[in-house]
């Protein structure tokens, strides 16, 4: 079981790792897992995709730590999804988008069974026209409904200002008003 | 009217379910990791950076090491003064001892 430690920031343990620190990594690893495995969830629509970008952008860390510079870079969460999104990207380059299917909507035990499967439709709904959207839209789209990421930080992963991020957002949400509104 | 489509919007985008990761995926990952290697690329200026670390010689040395190897090079380079060779019109030493073993 590897060490936690809580009280070693990231940047510390990127310290450790490039000294090649496997408990380092370990630790960054447990830490950060879920937050990019959703992130990648919410792009590719697929669990085993998601997983494998995860687990390929930990590793190109682990195998190269010199690609994270400390003096270029102020938080590792914003550099990491950078290169988590490009990853995803070159995935959906490589491959179809799949049809998401009925398994891989995640149920509600407590619904009744009118209310699931309105919520399935609902869902199905959202994410094709989510996937629809423009590459750039996407990804603002889900960096910005992603937990613990604010709009600055969206914005520094993206390489835009405020700004250009809020338009795409705007755009982004215009279009889905548009297009779903039988749910809204 | 507009607004509450907004909020619902949102509602909509924030409730996006997220199928739950494997639950070793974090192990799998450290596991793999384990059984790569790591390629230790620096920059230039780190390397150089690191080796002078490693000497633990105080700033002032270093000035004067690069002094020293400076020197070195200008001592090198520089046109030689006490050249033995004939100059063009000027008296050659060699003639000069000729001279004198002559009158001998």
């Amino acid at each position: 079981m590897a060490t936690a430690w809580p009280e070693k920031d990231d940047h510390e343990l990127l310290a450790l790792i490039q000294d090649g620190n496997g408990q380092a990594f370990a630790a960054l690893v447990e830490r950060h897992t879920e937050r990019f495995y959703r992130l990648a969830y919410r792009y590719l629509q697929s669990k085993a995709a998601a997983e494998d970008v995860v687990q390929d952008a930990f590793l190109k860390l682990w195998e190269n730590p010199a690609i994270w510079q400390p003096e270029r870079n102020s938080k590792f969460t914003t550099w990491f999804y950078r290169v988590v999104v490009n990853l995803c990207l070159d995935q959906r380059k490589k491959k179809k988008p799949e049809v998401l299917d009925n398994d891989a909507i995640v149920a509600d035990d407590r619904a009744t069974a009118d209310e699931l499967m309105m919520r399935e439709q609902e869902q199905k709904m959202v994410e094709k026209e989510i996937a629809a959207l423009p590459e750039r839209q996407r990804i603002a789209l889900n960096l910005c409904f992603d937990e613990g990421l604010t709009n600055q930080e969206a914005a520094e992963v993206m390489g835009v200002n405020l700004k250009a991020l809020q338009s795409l957002i705007m755009r982004a949400k215009t279009t889905l008003k548009e297009r779903l509104k039988a749910y809204l | 009217m507009n607004d509450n489509r907004d909020e619902k919007l949102d509602n909509l985008l924030r409730s996006r379910r997220v199928e739950p990761a494997s639950p070793n995926l974090a192990q799998r990952i450290i596991f793999k990791a384990r059984q790569l290697p790591q390629t230790k690329t620096m920059p230039l200026w780190q390397s150089v950076r690191d080796l002078f670390g490693e000497f633990h010689l105080p700033k002032p040395a270093y000035v004067l090491a690069s002094a020293l190897v400076f020197g070195i090079v200008i001592g090198f380079t520089a046109p030689q003064d006490t050249n033995l060779a004939v100059d063009d019109g000027g008296v050659s030493l060699q003639g000069f001892l000729s001279e004198d073993e002559a009158l001998l």
